[in-house]
């Protein structure tokens, strides 16, 4: 596929500005109050009015706890003070938000997106067992005792392991190399959690052969940030950073019927895209920040991207190669294992704080042993591995 | 463990022919695809024009996990417990449990075959 004819779009839109919550374990509060503060503080932060906000696109809302109101766009939009033009919210996952936020604003229907994801999964014991579809009915898979993401993405993974060579020693290096990222971020959960190999390997299985530490966190709090053009951009506060590239794929067969368990999973056509759209190659890239629902969601990601052949994941992993100090940093805040799930946002904004350089300790350049990024990759994946949207960002 | 609710419009033929201990499949009448889950045209060429066959109920394990964990309290006496997708020989690929089976010799491609247990309102595919 030619993608010459989206590269008009490369650099011309950018994220301006990122909403952080209270994040971790924060009792006491509604999913709606993390959406309404993450918006506010995204809007803040880009140095906008409320009002200059004409789109809304909400991450897919989960069935509200506690007999807490529905968080809608609607409401989402009301709590924020806002009649924006364009309202949008996905149900089942597809990573179309930035897709849709660079096509609306390129159209001309808009000037400014606010994107956000947010919920109170700790504190509302949100297991993401009843918020897995499948092919079948909810009662059979019921009947058999198929429960959730973790076994799907397990699945994927023991598939993986006939096909080549993978499995726990790869994945403790994911897990033990986020982890030291996560140590240099104070917002992260795991933040004061060291993790070595010993650990890792002790810790117990959920669903065989994924243990408790190759899986996300789960997360009360949220995340947003603000789309708009480059041009636009330039008169904020931030440094830019631009989206170089995007791409979307959605492969969509149920992981029942799979036949992409390991891979090519939607991770290969959309990089496509978005290498296409950018006009790069991997080498150009210097950091990546991969929705990592799942350790092995990270090594099926960068090994369908391209970074190394099937079944070499434990050599690229391995040494510290994506921890602080090595050469290819890879989910610089934690991500979804260590620091907190927000979906794609938790990687998303993380690739633009660090091209804004508002990290702190964990800064990438000088502070943290590695190459001072200008472009980063980032991932974000839905359903089990059924879609998949890449992001190519830089500073300009 | 009382379930309700696992037969659906679409899938009504395949569970009569579970009664039976018969694995049945739409089998499409234009390009011979044989699908699952149950739909009410191909997915290869759009063809409604339908037809079934039953399956000989052999196929090998194409991916599978152990649950060491109940999600849910019905499980509790379970784990641990087989999760697997089988690919059937004709092709399809089916959600089912391995039952009664030595963990230490799963493994993805293993040759399996179907075996029939009642659960809640309907006789269901097992493999072993
Ligand atoms: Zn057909």
């Amino acid at each position: 596929m030619n993608y010459t004819r989206i590269r008009k779009l490369k650099d011309k839109y950018a994220i301006v500005g990122v909403g952080y919550t209270p994040q971790g374990k924060i009792p006491g509060r509604t999913a709606m109050s993390f959406y309404a503060e993450a918006g506010a503080n995204a809007i803040q932060d880009a140095g906008l009015k409320k009002d200059a906000i004409d789109a809304l696109i909400c991450y897919r809302q989960f069935p509200a706890a506690n007999d807490e109101p529905e968080a809608t766009p609607y409401l989402v939009a009301q709590h924020l003070g806002i009649t924006p033009a364009i309202l949008s919210q996905e149900s089942y996952c597809p990573r179309h938000q930035f897709i849709q936020a660079v096509s609306l604003l390129e159209a001309g229907f808009c000037n400014y997106v606010l994107i956000i994801y947010a919920d109170n999964a700790v504190s509302g014991k949100r297991m993401f067992i009843n918020e897995a579809t499948h092919s079948e009915s909810p009662a059979y898979n019921f009947a058999y005792g198929e429960f959730g993401f973790v076994a799907d993405y397990a699945m994927a993974a023991r598939r993986a392991m006939h096909q080549f060579k993978t499995g726990p020693d790869t994945w403790k290096e994911i897990a033990v190399n986020q982890r030291k990222w996560a140590n240099l971020n104070q917002i992260a959960a795991m933040h004061n959690k060291t993790l070595d190999y010993d650990q890792y390997i002790n810790s117990p299985y959920l669903a065989e052969p994924f243990r408790r530490l190759d899986a996300s966190l789960i997360s009360d709090g949220g995340r947003a940030c603000v789309v708009t053009s480059v041009e636009r951009a330039r008169d904020l506060r931030h440094p830019v950073v631009a989206i170089m590239g995007i791409g979307e794929a959605n492969p969509s067969v149920d992981i029942h019927q799979s036949a992409y368990m390991s891979g090519p999973t939607g991770a290969k056509k959309a990089s496509e895209m978005a290498f296409g759209m950018a006009d790069i190659k991997l080498d150009a890239i210097d950091a990546c920040e991969i929705y990592d629902c799942f350790t092995y969601t990270v090594e099926i990601t960068m090994q369908d991207y391209g970074f190394f052949n099937p079944g070499e994941g434990n050599e690229f992993f391995k040494d510290g190669k994506t921890a602080p100090g090595g050469k290819m940093p890879v989910n610089t805040s934690g991500g979804l294992l260590s620091e907190a799930y927000f979906m794609g946002l938790t990687p998303i904004t993380e690739g633009v704080m660090q091209l804004m350089e508002r990290c702190g300790e964990r800064q990438l350049g000088e502070k943290t042993g590695t190459n001072k990024p200008e472009i980063i990759l980032c991932s974000d994946n839905g359903g089990v591995l059924q879609t998949h949207s890449c992001l190519i960002l830089r500073r300009l | 463990m009382e379930i309700t609710g696992i037969v659906t419009a679409d899938t009504t033929f395949f569970w009569e022919g579970c009664s039976n201990h018969q694995l049945r499949f739409q089998k499409c009448d234009e390009c011979g695809y044989v699908r699952w889950p149950a739909s009410i045209i191909c997915p290869k060429c759009h063809s409604m024009k339908t037809n079934y066959i039953v399956s000989g109920g052999e196929g090998e394990i194409y991916s599978f996990v152990i649950y060491h964990v109940a999600f849910n309290s019905n499980f509790k006496n379970k784990v641990p417990y087989v999760v697997a997708v089988v690919r059937l020989e004709e092709g399809p690929h089916l959600l089912t449990n391995i039952v009664d089976c030595d963990f230490a010799k799963l493994k993805c491609g293993r040759k399996v075959k179907v075996v029939w247990r009642k659960i809640g309102e309907v006789t269901a595919p097992y493999f072993k």
